[in-house]
Order: C-alpha cells, then sequence, then structure tokens
C-alpha cells in the first residue's frame, strides 16, 4: 500500500528537547505548539540519541498525585505547582521508547504496531537517522479516507 | 618595495628566529600590542594637533615639526607591526604610506620661495601680500598707508630678493656653515655668530643692489624734504617669517636716524643681525634650515619724534575688558618699548564715545631724540613737561580711533607703534597681530543658565562649542538614514559612521567614548560641538525634546538656551596666522577620515588618504588577525608544549596558552585563581557561576549507549568534546570555546586605555536543524543587543562587538557572554518556534538580567 513516509512529521517540524531540558520548559514548549496539534515532545541526548518521548499524559502523571490530593478542593493546579518538580529534567518524567518504524514500512504495518501497543504516536527512522513522527490519528485518516473513496 | 621600506627611517627590530611553535603567537602578540600603542600615539597626538586649531592654545612651528615627525614615526611603526604580525598580507599599505608621506614633507619642507623683485620697492606699492618680497613688517606698513590710509612715514623696503642676490654675490651661503653647530653649545653658537657677522660686514653689496637703494634713497629724500631738510631714514629688519612667529619681535637690529651715506653700511648691519647669537638658536631649534635665513630691510622716513610709544587695541591680559591701552614717552619710542623709562599709559574705552577710563603720567627725566648729524641721543627732558601728559585728550581719542580701525582692517586685536612729530601729526610705524594672553572667557555661564534645568553634568569635551536641537537617539545605521537636520545626535557608544550626519547635527552626545576616538576626531574636524562618555545621556534624555548641550563646560541642559549659544560661538584671532594656516594644511594629510566603514569595499590600503586612514585601517586588520589566531592549524601541536589545563568545574576542557603574563604558574595544570588574564577571569568567572545544562563532559560515555542509537545528523563524540583553547596575556583573551555542535569566539581586549579595549563574540552553527539555529542567534542577537554590542547576524552565524568601553564595562560584557555560553549550549535543539525564542529571552533576563548591564 503506502509507505509511512507519505505521512511524516519531520523532525524539525515536530517538539523535541535535550533530556536535561525542565519540565517547565517542556510545558513551556508544548503550549507553544499546542496549535499545530503536537502533545509529545521528543527527548534526544546531546549526541542526538532520541532516549525518549515526553507525552502530555506523562506530564499529567507527573503532577497526578498532586493532583488527587487537591482536586476535591478544587484548588488550581498550575498555582500550587511544586516549584522543584518544574526544575527537573524531562528524563525523569520521559517514557522510553518500545519500537521504531522505518520510513520504508508500509501504513498497515505501523497502524498494527499502534494498536498492538496502544500509543499515538512513534518515531520514524532511516538507517539508524530519527526523521520524524507519524501520529496515530493521520494513520486513521490515511486509512479511513482510503475505504471511503474505494466505497464509491 | 626594497626602495619603499629605505623609506623606513627607523626600522622594528626583527623577530627572532621561530624555535618552538608557541613562540609565532607570543610574536606576533608582541606585535599586536606594539601596534596598539601607537595607534593610541598616534590619535593622541592627533587629538592634540586638532586641538590645538581650536585658537584655544599659541603653539608655534616647532610644535607643528615635532608633533608631526613623532606622528610619521607611529604610522610607520604601526605598518610594519602589521606587517610582521599579517605576515605580508598588506604590502599597499606601504605605498599608501609613502604617498601620504610625500605629500606632508612637502607641506613641511616648503621653503618660502623668494620671488623675483626689484632690489628696493617704494612703500606706495606695497600690501600685506607680499610678505614673501618685503617681509611682515613692510607689507603691514605699505598695507596700512595703501589699503587703510592711516598716516605712515615715507619709505621703501630692500627686498628679499635683494638679500638672496647679496648672499649670492659673496659667496656667503657656502661661508656661513650653521649646520656644524650644536644648539646647546653657547660658545660655538657666539663664535658662529660673530664669524657671520664679520663676513657679512666685510662683504660688498652688489652694485646694482647699492644703485637701487641709492636710487630708493633719493626718490624718498625728494619726497619727505618738505618735513626735513636734510632727510635721514630708519632701517629695521623686516624678516620673511617674522609673521608666522610670534617671537621674532625684538631680535633683529634697528638703527636710528640713518643720513644717505651710511644707508649701506647700515643695511649690511641690520641683515647681519639675523645671525646674532639668538636667532641663529632660534631658528635652529624650530628647526628651520639656513635657506629659511631670509631678510628684507625697511627704509623709513626718519621722524624725530615729539612723543611716542605702542598701543594695543584691546587688553591682552584680559579680552573682556573693552580697552584700548595706549604707552607714551617724550622722544623716541624705544624708551618706552626697552622700558627705560616708565611711560604714560592711558586706558580708553572701546566703546562710543571714546573716554578715558585711566591716565597715569609718571615723570620722565630723559628722552630718546634725533641727534640733528645722525644717530640718536638721550636728553634731559625739559622741565615744564617732565611730569605733564605726553599727549592731550583729544590726541589719545584720536589715536585710539586708529587703533580701533587697524583691528577692524585685520579683524584682529592689534599692537602697534606709533609716533607723534613736531607738528603733531601722528604716524603709524607698525602694526603685528596682538598676543592675547588669556582666551575670552565664556561669559558667566551660570548667568545665562540660572533657572534652566541641567539634565546631564558630566562627560568629556571631545570638540567644544554649544548646540542645540532635539535628542535624536541613534542605535543602528537605519536611524542614521532618518537623522533630521539640527538634531542633537544621542547614541550609546560612538562611531566614526555618524560622520555621516555631522553636517547635519547639531551636537552628539555618547554615553561611551573618549576624546581621542576616531569619532571625536571627525568631530573636531566637523566641528560639532560633541560631548561623550556622558554615560547616563540615553537612559536621561527623552527623544524628540529640545536640549543644549554645552560642551565647553560639559552640561546638558533641558530646552533651548539662545543666550549660551550666543555665548558659545567665539572669533578666533589667531586663526589667520601662517602658523596656523601651516597647521591646518598640515592636517589636510593627517586627520580627515575617509575609511568609515569595514564592511566597504574600498576599506582597503589603495583608499588610504590619510595617516587617519591607515592607522583605523591597520587597527581593524590587526583585530581581525589576532582574531584569527586561535584558527592556527598548529594549535593541537602546541597543546603537548605550551598549552596549560585549567582544573575547572564547568564542562568544558580548557586549555591555555600565555603570551605574556596571563598565569601566574609554571605548573602543567593550575587553578581558575591562578589565572591573571583579566578578560580570561571575568570569562571563567562568569561561566562558574553558571548552573550548565547537561552533562559534564567526561562522565558521559556510555551513560545512555543501551539507548537506541538514532541520530539525527552524524555527531560524533569527538566533535562535542574536543577542547577549548584559550590564547591569553595579561589583557587579551581569544577564546575558541568547543561546546555542543557551534563554534563560539569570545575574544577580547581589557586594558586601561579604552581606545585598545575591545570584545568580540563569534558564534557559528549548532547541532539542530538550521531554522532552530538560526533562532538560537536571534535569541542571542537580541541579548546582546541589549547590552550595547553591535550585532550583526545572518542566519546562523553571529557576530557581535564592543569597542572603547572602559575596563569594568567590558569586565560586564563578558560576563554576559559568559551565563549565554553555557545558557544556549544545545539550545537550538528546544526552539520549536519563535515563541519559544522570546520565552527563553524573558527566562534569561529575568534569571541574569541587573542594572549592571547598562
Amino acid at each position: 500500500m503506502t509507505e509511512i513516509k507519505k505521512l511524516l512529521i519531520p523532525l524539525t517540524d515536530y517538539p523535541h528537547m535535550p533530556y536535561w531540558a525542565t519540565l517547565e520548559e517542556a510545558i513551556v514548549l508544548l503550549n507553544f505548539s499546542h496549535g499545530s496539534g503536537y502533545h509529545t515532545v521528543l527527548v534526544f541526548d546531546e549526541f542526538y540519541k532520541l532516549l525518549g518521548m515526553l507525552h502530555w499524559k506523562d506530564i499529567l502523571r507527573a503532577i497526578n498525585p498532586k493532583f488527587k490530593e487537591l482536586s476535591s478542593e478544587g484548588i488550581d493546579i498550575i498555582t500550587s505547582w511544586d516549584d522543584n518538580k518544574f526544575k527537573m529534567p524531562i528524563k525523569d518524567f520521559m517514557s522510553p521508547f518500545d519500537i521504531t518504524v522505518d520510513a520504508g514500512d508500509d501504513i498497515l504495518k505501523v497502524a498494527y504496531l499502534l494498536l498492538q501497543h496502544d500509543i499515538d504516536i512513534i518515531p520514524v527512522k532511516e538507517s539508524e537517522k530519527v526523521l520524524g513522527v507519524v501520529r496515530m490519528h493521520d494513520i486513521f485518516h490515511e486509512i479511513t479516507g482510503f475505504i471511503l473513496q474505494s466505497k464509491k | 618595495m626594497r626602495r619603499l621600506l629605505n623609506i623606513f627611517r627607523r626600522k622594528v627590530v626583527a623577530p627572532k628566529p621561530v624555535q618552538e611553535e608557541g613562540r609565532p603567537f607570543k610574536e606576533r602578540y608582541v606585535y599586536f600590542k606594539r601596534l596598539l600603542s601607537e595607534n593610541n600615539t598616534v590619535l593622541e597626538i592627533m587629538a592634540d594637533m586638532e586641538e590645538k586649531l581650536s585658537g584655544e592654545y599659541i603653539f608655534d612651528m616647532n610644535y607643528v615639526r615635532t608633533s608631526c615627525s613623532k606622528l610619521v614615526d607611529s604610522v610607520q611603526n604601526i605598518i610594519v607591526n602589521l606587517d610582521k604580525l599579517s605576515k605580508g598580507k598588506y604590502p599597499n599599505l606601504y605605498f599608501a604610506f609613502a604617498k601620504i608621506n610625500s605629500k606632508i614633507e612637502a607641506t613641511l619642507t616648503n621653503k618660502t620661495e623668494i620671488p623675483v623683485t626689484d632690489f628696493t620697492i617704494p612703500f606706495d606699492s606695497v600690501t600685506k601680500d607680499m610678505v614673501n618680497s618685503v617681509g611682515g613688517k613692510n607689507a603691514n606698513l605699505g598695507e596700512i598707508k595703501n589699503k587703510i590710509g592711516l598716516p605712515v612715514p615715507e619709505g621703501f623696503c630692500i627686498t628679499a630678493y635683494a638679500f638672496k642676490k647679496f648672499i649670492e654675490f659673496n659667496d656667503l651661503k657656502n661661508k656661513i656653515i650653521l649646520s656644524s653647530v650644536d644648539i646647546v653649545d653657547m660658545e660655538g653658537l657666539n663664535r658662529i655668530s660673530r664669524e657671520a657677522r664679520d663676513l657679512i660686514m666685510n662683504s660688498q653689496i652688489p652694485p646694482d643692489i647699492e644703485s637701487s637703494i641709492s636710487n630708493a634713497f633719493s626718490e624718498l629724500s625728494r619726497k619727505i624734504s618738505s618735513r626735513a631738510g636734510s632727510p635721514t631714514a630708519s632701517v629695521r629688519s623686516s624678516a620673511i617669517h617674522e609673521d608666522a612667529k610670534f617671537t621674532f619681535a625684538g631680535q633683529y637690529k634697528t638703527a636710528l636716524n640713518v643720513k644717505a651715506d651710511n644707508v649701506i653700511e647700515n643695511y649690511k648691519r641690520v641683515i647681519s643681525s639675523l645671525f646674532n647669537t639668538r636667532a641663529i638658536f632660534y631658528y635652529k631649534s624650530k628647526g628651520f634650515e639656513e635657506e629659511d635665513m631670509v631678510m628684507a630691510v625697511g627704509v623709513v622716513e626718519m621722524i624725530d619724534a615729539k612723543a611716542s610709544g605702542v598701543m594695543y587695541s584691546s587688553d591682552p591680559t584680559d579680552a573682556e575688558k573693552n580697552d584700548i591701552i595706549i604707552n607714551a614717552v617724550w622722544g623716541l619710542g624705544k624708551y618706552a618699548v626697552d622700558g627705560t623709562v616708565a611711560p604714560n599709559v592711558y586706558i580708553v574705552s572701546r566703546d562710543e564715545p571714546r573716554t578715558i577710563l585711566e591716565k597715569t603720567t609718571p615723570v620722565q627725566e630723559v628722552m630718546l631724540k634725533c641727534n640733528p648729524k645722525e644717530d640718536v641721543v638721550e636728553v634731559e627732558v625739559p622741565e615744564e613737561i617732565r611730569a605733564a601728559s605726553c599727549l592731550t585728550d583729544d590726541q589719545i581719542k584720536f589715536l585710539a580711533d586708529y587703533a580701533l580701525v587697524l583691528e577692524k582692517h585685520y579683524n584682529i586685536p592689534q599692537d602697534i607703534e606709533w609716533v607723534l612729530d613736531e607738528k603733531n601729526k601722528f604716524f603709524i610705524l607698525q602694526t603685528r597681530p596682538l598676543r592675547i594672553l588669556k582666551e575670552k572667557p565664556v561669559k558667566n555661564i551660570q548667568a545665562i543658565t540660572d533657572g534652566y534645568k541641567i539634565l546631564i553634568n558630566k562627560g568629556q569635551i571631545a570638540c567644544k562649542g554649544v548646540g542645540a536641537g532635539k535628542v535624536f537617539f541613534v542605535k543602528n545605521d537605519e536611524d542614521l538614514q532618518k537623522f533630521p537636520e539640527g538634531a542633537v545626535l544621542v547614541a550609546k557608544h560612538t562611531s566614526p559612521k555618524f560622520v555621516k550626519v555631522m553636517n547635519k547635527a547639531s551636537a552628539i552626545v555618547a554615553d561611551v567614548g573618549g576624546i581621542t576616538g576616531h569619532m571625536a576626531s571627525l568631530s573636531r574636524e566637523y566641528n560639532v560641538p560633541t560631548l561623550l562618555d556622558t554615560q547616563v545621556a540615553m537612559k536621561t534624555l527623552e527623544a524628540g525634546k529640545e536640549i543644549t548641550v554645552d560642551a565647553i563646560n560639559g552640561n546638558i541642559y533641558e530646552g533651548r538656551i539662545e543666550e549660551l549659544i550666543e555665548a558659545g560661538k567665539r572669533e578666533n584671532p589667531f586663526k589667520d596666522t601662517a602658523v596656523f594656516k601651516f597647521l591646518r594644511a598640515l592636517l589636510n594629510n593627517i586627520v580627515p577620515l575617509k575609511l568609515i566603514d569595514p564592511e566597504d569595499e574600498k576599506f582597503s590600503p589603495d583608499y588610504c588618504e590619510t595617516f587617519h586612514d591607515i592607522t583605523r585601517f591597520a587597527h581593524e586588520v590587526a583585530m581581525k588577525e589576532m582574531f584569527q589566531i586561535a584558527d592556527s592549524p598548529n594549535i593541537p601541536n602546541i597543546r603537548k608544549r605550551e598549552a596549560v589545563k585549567i582544573e575547572v568545574k564547568i564542562p568544558l576542557e580548557i586549555y591555555v596558552i600565555d603570551l605574556d603574563g596571563g598565569i601566574k604558574s609554571d605548573s602543567k595544570k593550575i587553578t581558575p585563581d591562578q589565572i591573571l588574564s583579566i578578560p580570561m577571569n571575568a570569562l571563567l568567572q562568569g561561566m562558574m557561576a553558571m548552573e550548565w545544562p547537561g552533562p559534564p563532559p567526561i562522565n558521559v560515555k556510555g551513560f545512555f549507549s543501551v539507548i537506541a542509537s538514532t541520530t539525527m545528523q552524524p555527531h560524533s563524540e569527538k566533535l562535542l568534546w574536543e577542547p577549548s583553547f584559550a590564547i591569553i596575556s595579561r589583557e587579551y583573551m581569544n577564546f575558541n570555546i568547543r561546546l555542543g555542535y557551534h563554534i563560539q569566539t569570545v575574544e577580547a581586549f581589557v586594558g586601561d586605555n579604552i581606545n585598545d579595549n575591545y570584545v568580540r563574540f563569534l558564534f557559528k552553527g549548532g547541532g539542530a536543524s538550521i531554522d532552530r539555529r538560526a533562532r538560537r542567534t536571534r535569541l542571542i542577537k537580541e541579548i546582546l543587543e541589549l547590552t550595547d554590542f553591535d550585532v550583526k547576524r545572518t542566519g546562523d552565524v553571529l557576530d557581535a562587538r564592543v569597542t572603547k568601553y572602559d575596563k569594568s564595562n567590558l569586565l560586564k560584557k563578558l560576563g554576559i557572554l559568559a551565563r549565554l555560553t553555557a545558557y544556549t549550549k544545545q539550545l537550538d535543539m528546544t526552539l520549536f518556534n519563535d515563541a519559544m525564542v522570546d520565552w527563553y529571552i524573558k527566562e534569561f533576563l529575568s534569571k541574569y538580567y541587573t542594572e549592571d548591564w547598562e
């Protein structure tokens, strides 16, 4: 069918940070990238090796204990935020990634992997080089669009 | 080229042979330092010479020649040192120098051409333009007679050409050798002087000159026979250079009451006085050649004075006083001039109606009169007039009018010799510029400015004057394009580029900068009142508000103060003198700055037209040469021998190469406190104060090696952890920082002279995609511009500079660079969009910005 490359969001367009960037910086970054629909920060080391991904879910999870504690009182999360956590590096919050796909892989294969691992986004490599990412909802539109088209 | 090199009289000692690889750096640094030092010398001499043109100082030819010769030496040294520093990259500078120098030489050696004229010229046809033929004194008498119309005695000139012919006729040029004698050898001078005078007295006046003098005297006798039965004359010196130097007065002989038969003899006596000891000393100490020693002579109808004296059209001790001062004695004026008797003193108001303000009439016992036969004789003053005033009140007022007529004609105060004959008729015997001892002070500034608000009361005056206009801030080149007519240019620091608006600016104010800088020199050239180093002008002044810049007292006032502007306009009485014109002519080849913009393609030796151009060019390219030394391919080799490792707790592996006094240890490893280099210290301290993002360099290897290796670009560890090298001296640093994937160099010279001082910061590249790298350079640019760096940015290349700040300011700038260095390390990766850049700028400022930055 179609190579996944077609749906690739190149790394240059996608939020990424070194692992020592703070949680605060990552939150700022995700806020600024909100309009583009990106909710994940790719985390690299200084040699541009991919270390993991910081998803908005990771951030929420990071503040989860506080979240639970405060929710009943309806207190604004950000003002009661533990400042020290703000300053902690994102490597402490990121999720490791289990799988990557190759730029030449077929869309269906990638869709299968995403479902199997229950993830929304997956890094795409080409001979050891991270080219960017593909997202579940782009794959969804590609596949369903194709189905609608063929029904006509 | 070899021939050109020979032009260089003083050569810089050739470098010693290179023995070890580190040596060339040290050598080049020595050349750089020498160049900086000579650069300052040149700037200081130029500033001083220009300041002399402000008219507030009396100076002589000796000053001009000495300054010029120092300047030539220093400019030569600049070129030689640049040649060594750059290894001969700018050979055309030698040509530029030779071209300019030959023009200067031509001006300096401009011998007074002696025009071919008649041997004698009657006063009837003399004007002041004929000074080279008839000498200053005669030229002025002719001017008074023929142009002003005041009475002067009849007479004629024996011209400089006659003198020249006399010298040639007797081969005196080869007989009078002054060059052999040392001016400190008084006895030698006396001997030479005596020999020269004897030679002249024993020489024969060529027959054609003798007959010319004799005919002229007959003609003179015919003219004055109505006044005197057997006319006599005074024979007076009228030296050619007399007008240009103020100090010739009284050096030469005057013969009084000479009969026709003795004119020739006395002519010889007067010209022989050109070689009196004092005059020889004077000429030699002023750097004149024998050919410059030329004398014309005036043969002037002898007036047997009833009274005579000297008057000043203005008070030489205080031009403010508005007085005319007249001295008078009974008899001939010699006694008034040489102080034999105490003269009458009359002080007369310059204002109409003429009033005698003061009158002193001491008793005069003796006076000098013409001897009926010849010569002069001292006689007793008749009893009845001894205590009387030499002049009546009407005569005093009448004479005072003459003073003002003369002053008006020459446009500067005059020092006048006058005589009153027995028939109560005044004659002017001589007039010359009056030496005003004190410059007219600006009229009571306090009184003028009372009630006006002082906005700024500090700063260095780079060009004196007062200017008013609306404040216009100049922060970049675009601002200059928009500069409005008549505004006051206010800037953080000076720039030679301001010259573009100097015809429009009514004044210039800068928070930083010194009076010997390039721009200060341009201000003086364009005569724009300029106040520098005000420190607070950018903060204190408001754009568009009217201010008055008093660059005489160093104040800036709110509003426009017309009276102060008026008071700032000062006439300059000395600007018409020959020595001034001479200086101005010389400075034409020295001071104007044509090479303004280093980016301009004409910024090259081929376009250097003045010493200032050469100096500016050499300074600029010398900095460039120094900047590049850290790029030398030799660096890795030197590391083993010369470099010393600094043990410092920051994620950088730093080696230093000491050029001169940069560290105080011989050990191979040193701690930061052993660094003596002023700029290096500032940078290191700033870096050590920072929390560094990311890992230290050593521990990282293998740290995350288990992680899937997916790289965006092929980045090697080798590139990331290369050691950084700093070439340092006590005042200098050229630090090539290897940090992340970009190239970053911080170069600085931080010394005591602000003209030497600069910090340059070059930043290029990065590991992220080009758009993110460019965002990082934008971030750095904006922060640096806030701290007054002049920043050029193209994509991910950034070149920032500050120059001519004082030490403490530059150290702060280095502190900022240190913080930025740490802060922006691999920050490019993060810069997803411009909003992120803005956020990081804010973050940086909120964390590290202090008032100190400004």
